[in-house]
This record gives C-alpha cells, sequence and structure tokens, in this order.
C-alpha cells in the first residue's frame, strides 16, 4: 500500500512539480498582453497563420522574443515595429495607418460614395 | 492596377529590413572566436545563412565558391546547426566564408529577419543595405545585388 501510494505520489505530483510554464510573465497583465498580440502577428513561415496558431521554429523564436520584450517593459507598438521591420509590414494582421495605406483604408468607402453618386444621379435623370 | 499593388516588391522579400543598423550581437565564431559587433564595422561584405541541414545551401554552395574566388567577402552565419557538423561540411565541400558566426540559438538571425535558410545579406559599415530570403545564384546575384553593388560604388 505504501508502495502503491509513493508510486501515485511520483507519478501525479511529479508531473505539475517539474514541468515549468512555456513562458515566464511577471503578471497576468503581461499574459493577457501576449496571448493578444500573438493573434495579431502572422508567422513569417507560413502565409496565413498567426504566430499563436503556428509550432514553426521561427514562430517559437519570435514568441519566446516577445516574452522578453514584454517582461522588458516595452509597449505593444514597439514590439509590432520590431516584428514589422524584420519580417515585413505584412506581418501585422491589422495594417498601420499611414500614406501608403490609406488607399487600403479608404478605397472602399470612395467606392461606395461613387456608386451612391451615379446611382442618385442616374435616378433624377 | 491590383495585381501590380499585390506583386510590387514581392519578387525580392525581405525588402523591408533595408537601410537598418546591424543589430547588437555577441557570438563565437565556428574557430570559437569571440566576434562582436565592432569586429565586423567598417567593411562592406556580404552575410550568408546557412546550415549543414539545410539542402538549398549546398544547391547555392558552388556560387557562392565562385563569389569567393572572384574576391567577395562573404561572412557566414551558421544558424542552428552543430560545431562539428557544421566544421565537416566546410571541410567536405570547400569553404566559401571569410570567417564564420556560430548562432546555435538563432538570436542574431531572428533579430536580422531571418526565416530559414540560406539567406543573404549586404552589409555597409554596419548597415543592412540588402536582404535576399533564398538561393543566391547567378539571376539573382545580378538582379538583386549588382545593382546597388554598382550604385553605392563598392568592392
Amino acid at each position: 500500500m505504501k508502495f502503491l501510494y509513493s508510486l501515485s505520489l511520483i507519478l501525479f505530483v511529479s508531473i505539475s512539480l517539474f514541468s515549468e510554464p512555456i513562458y515566464n510573465f511577471q503578471n497576468a497583465e503581461d499574459e493577457l498582453r501576449f496571448n493578444t498580440l500573438v493573434k495579431e502577428i502572422r508567422c513569417p513561415k507560413c502565409t496565413s497563420g498567426s504566430l499563436a496558431s503556428s509550432n514553426a521554429p521561427i514562430s517559437q523564436d519570435l514568441k519566446l522574443k516577445i516574452v522578453e520584450m514584454i517582461n522588458e517593459n516595452k509597449s505593444d507598438e514597439e514590439i509590432k515595429d520590431y516584428v514589422s521591420t524584420r519580417f515585413g509590414v505584412d506581418s501585422l494582421y491589422e495594417p498601420a495607418l499611414k500614406k501608403d495605406t490609406y488607399f487600403l483604408w479608404f478605397a472602399p468607402f470612395i467606392l461606395l460614395l461613387i456608386t451612391l453618386l451615379v446611382f442618385f444621379l442616374r435616378k433624377t435623370e | 492596377m491590383f495585381y501590380l499593388l499585390l506583386t510590387e516588391d514581392s519578387a525580392y522579400p525581405g525588402a523591408d529590413y533595408d537601410n537598418q543598423n546591424f543589430p547588437i550581437f555577441e557570438l563565437e565564431t565556428l574557430s570559437g572566436k569571440k566576434i562582436v559587433n565592432n569586429s565586423i564595422r567598417d567593411q562592406a561584405f556580404l552575410l550568408n545563412v546557412w546550415a549543414s541541414w539545410c539542402i538549398t545551401c549546398r544547391v547555392e554552395h558552388p556560387y557562392l565558391m565562385y563569389l569567393k574566388s572572384q574576391g567577395m567577402p562573404i561572412l557566414g552565419l551558421n544558424y542552428k546547426d552543430e560545431k562539428e557538423d557544421a566544421i565537416n561540411w566546410l571541410n567536405k565541400f570547400g569553404n566559401p566564408y571569410t570567417d564564420n558566426i556560430h548562432d546555435y540559438k538563432g538570436s542574431l538571425a531572428l533579430d536580422l529577419g531571418v526565416t530559414g535558410a540560406p539567406e543573404t545579406f549586404l552589409i555597409i559599415n554596419g548597415q543592412v543595405v540588402a536582404h535576399y530570403q533564398g538561393e543566391v545564384n547567378e539571376i539573382v546575384w545580378n538582379e538583386v545585388f549588382l545593382p546597388i553593388i554598382d550604385e553605392k560604388e563598392i568592392f
């Protein structure tokens, strides 16, 4: 009985004792930030998968780097900047609003406006 | 128009890293010497990311040997490789590199934006001026690297 008891101790306790969490954060807020970031950043190796979904070695490296940067109190902006300068602007799922993405952001509204304009002009004719 | 917008620059991936400072690093060479940023400052050279497990690097290798014979300085970045395997590989096939940084964990490679091997960078005075992902051959050399080399008037 004693043997069984110690065996079960070894089997069940040791697993939780010696398994460290994969990523170490200072607080729960940081962990939440990490989980949000890895969903917003594309895996550099897979065309349409997020970092969160990817187990590619490069994604693991990048996730560890993000953890490191979070623990250095870097902001989300700094982290996204780090990733996009190295792996391209399209590594962020949501493109930043800047000069060369104006067309991307506003084209749908402009097209809608033109369509409505044509529609009403033709109606009045 | 959308076709142009979507395909622009995509022929040469990694172009976004242009004109960035070379990341700060402190590593060892394959021969066990310490190598830091200062060791490679004030120079123009190619940085080639390779590994003994990388099949495309084997394909690329003869062209690097040719570049070496033309006097091109190529610094190797041995990526996630065992030291012994890397040295054996060089002894077996020939060594086109002036020296080799041993990046076992891939930390410098990550900082450079490397996604795999082979990848090649052109570095001038501590600045990355070109980054090409994939095998360098005659076509890539003429279309990607030569125009920049001519423009900057180096080598």
